[in-house]
C-alpha cells in the first residue's frame, strides 16, 4: 500500500497569526522536540516594501522563526514553522509556503485584525488553511457565525476552537488542516 | 519583529575560531541547481561516517545526520543561519558523506499528493 515506505519524506505546515497569539505555544504543544529557533534569510521583492527601516536598501533580510518536528511514521517527518506575525514580512513567505501542506492561522478574538494579513496571504495563494481561535481566559465568547463574518472566511474554510497549550486540542486543529488539504486535492481533481 | 524564546535549545559551539561564514567561503547559497528547501532531510551515506579529516562544523553535521534530520534543524543545532547549513550540507553531499531526501513533488502547483496527505492524516490520528 505504501509503495515507497522507506523513502524519507519531509513535509511542512505553517503556523501563522499575529504577534502573541500563541504560535510558539502551539508549536511547543505539537512538537516532539523543544521549539528551536532558526534564522532565515528572506529574499525581499524590490517593490511593495512599505517600511524602509525593516529592509534597508538590500534584497534580503534575516527573519527569526521557531519550528518543531513530528515524526509521523518511520519515514514521514512533519515540520511546523511558526511564522513572524507582522504583516510587512508576509511577502517574503513564498519560499517557506511552497510545497507546504497548508497553514493553521491562529486568531485571538480580542485582536482579530492581527490575523487578516495571514488569511489574505493564504487565500490569495490558494493554500489550504484552517483558522484556529485560540481561547484566552477572559476573552468573550462568540458563536461560529459571528466569528466567520468578522473574519470574512470562505464557506469551505474550517474554523476550530482550540487551546494552544493543550496537545490534544492542538493536534485536533492539525488533523482538521490535513483533512481540509486532502479534500481540496479531491476537488482539484 | 517577533523573536520567540528558543527555550534553552542552545547552539552547539566549541572550538570554532573563525566565523562559519569563513568556513563556507562566504557562501550562503549552495551550488546552482541544487534547490533544497529548509525541511529537506539528510542522512549519512554508508561510506559517509568517516569524518576524521573534516572540520568541526562539517563533522558535527555528519554526526547530527546519524538519524534523519532537516537542514533547518542542522542550522539551529550549529547556531548558524539556515543558508549556511544548506551550504555545509551541499558540500557534504558533494563529498559523498550525506544523502538528501527532498520534499515530495507537489500536484498542480499546490501541496503534496493525496496519497501522502492520507498517510500524514493516518499518522497524526494515531498519535
Amino acid at each position: 500500500m505504501h509503495a515507497e515506505q522507506d523513502e524519507l519524506i519531509p513535509l511542512k505546515v505553517l503556523i501563522a497569526g499575529g504577534f502573541g497569539v500563541g504560535k510558539t505555544t502551539l508549536v511547543r504543544s505539537l512538537s516532539e522536540i523543544p521549539p528551536l529557533l532558526t534564522e532565515q534569510a528572506m529574499t525581499a521583492a524590490s517593490i511593495g516594501i512599505d517600511d524602509a527601516d525593516a529592509v534597508p536598501d538590500k534584497r534580503t533580510t534575516t527573519v527569526a522563526m521557531d519550528f518543531g518536528r513530528i515524526t509521523v511514521d518511520e519515514s514521514l517527518i512533519l515540520y511546523l514553522f511558526g511564522t513572524p506575525g507582522q504583516s510587512r514580512f508576509w511577502f517574503m513567505w513564498d519560499e517557506l509556503a511552497r510545497g507546504s501542506v497548508g497553514a493553521v492561522v491562529m486568531v485571538d478574538l480580542r485582536r482579530v485584525d492581527d490575523c487578516f494579513p495571514a488569511i489574505d496571504y493564504f487565500e490569495n495563494r490558494r493554500l489550504p488553511f484552517v483558522v484556529g481561535v485560540n481561547r484566552f481566559p477572559g476573552a468573550d465568547d462568540y458563536d461560529e457565525e459571528t466569528v466567520r463574518d468578522a473574519l470574512a472566511l470562505p464557506a469551505d474554510c474550517p474554523l476550530v476552537w482550540m487551546d494552544a497549550r493543550d496537545a490534544e486540542s492542538s493536534s485536533s486543529a492539525l488533523v482538521t488542516l490535513v483533512e481540509h488539504a486532502l479534500a481540496r486535492t479531491a476537488v482539484a481533481g | 519583529m517577533e523573536y520567540p524564546d528558543p527555550d534553552g535549545a542552545g547552539p552547539v559551539r566549541g572550538g570554532r575560531v573563525v566565523p562559519v561564514y569563513a568556513l563556507t567561503g562566504g557562501r550562503t547559497r549552495s551550488g546552482a541547481g541544487r534547490d533544497m528547501p529548509v525541511e529537506t532531510l539528510v542522512t549519512v551515506t554508508s561510506a559517509g561516517g568517516r569524518t576524521n579529516d573534516l572540520q568541526l562544523e562539517y563533522r558535527t553535521t555528519v554526526e547530527l545526520a546519524a538519524r534523519p534530520i532537516s537542514i533547518v534543524e542542522i542550522g539551529a543545532a550549529l547556531g548558524v543561519p539556515v543558508g549556511v547549513a544548506r551550504v555545509l550540507v551541499s558540500d557534504l553531499v558533494d563529498a559523498g558523506h550525506l544523502a538528501v531526501h527532498l520534499p515530495p513533488q507537489t500536484v498542480g502547483g499546490g501541496g503534496p499528493a493525496p496519497q501522502i496527505l492520507e498517510r500524514l492524516l493516518e499518522g497524526l490520528r494515531a498519535r
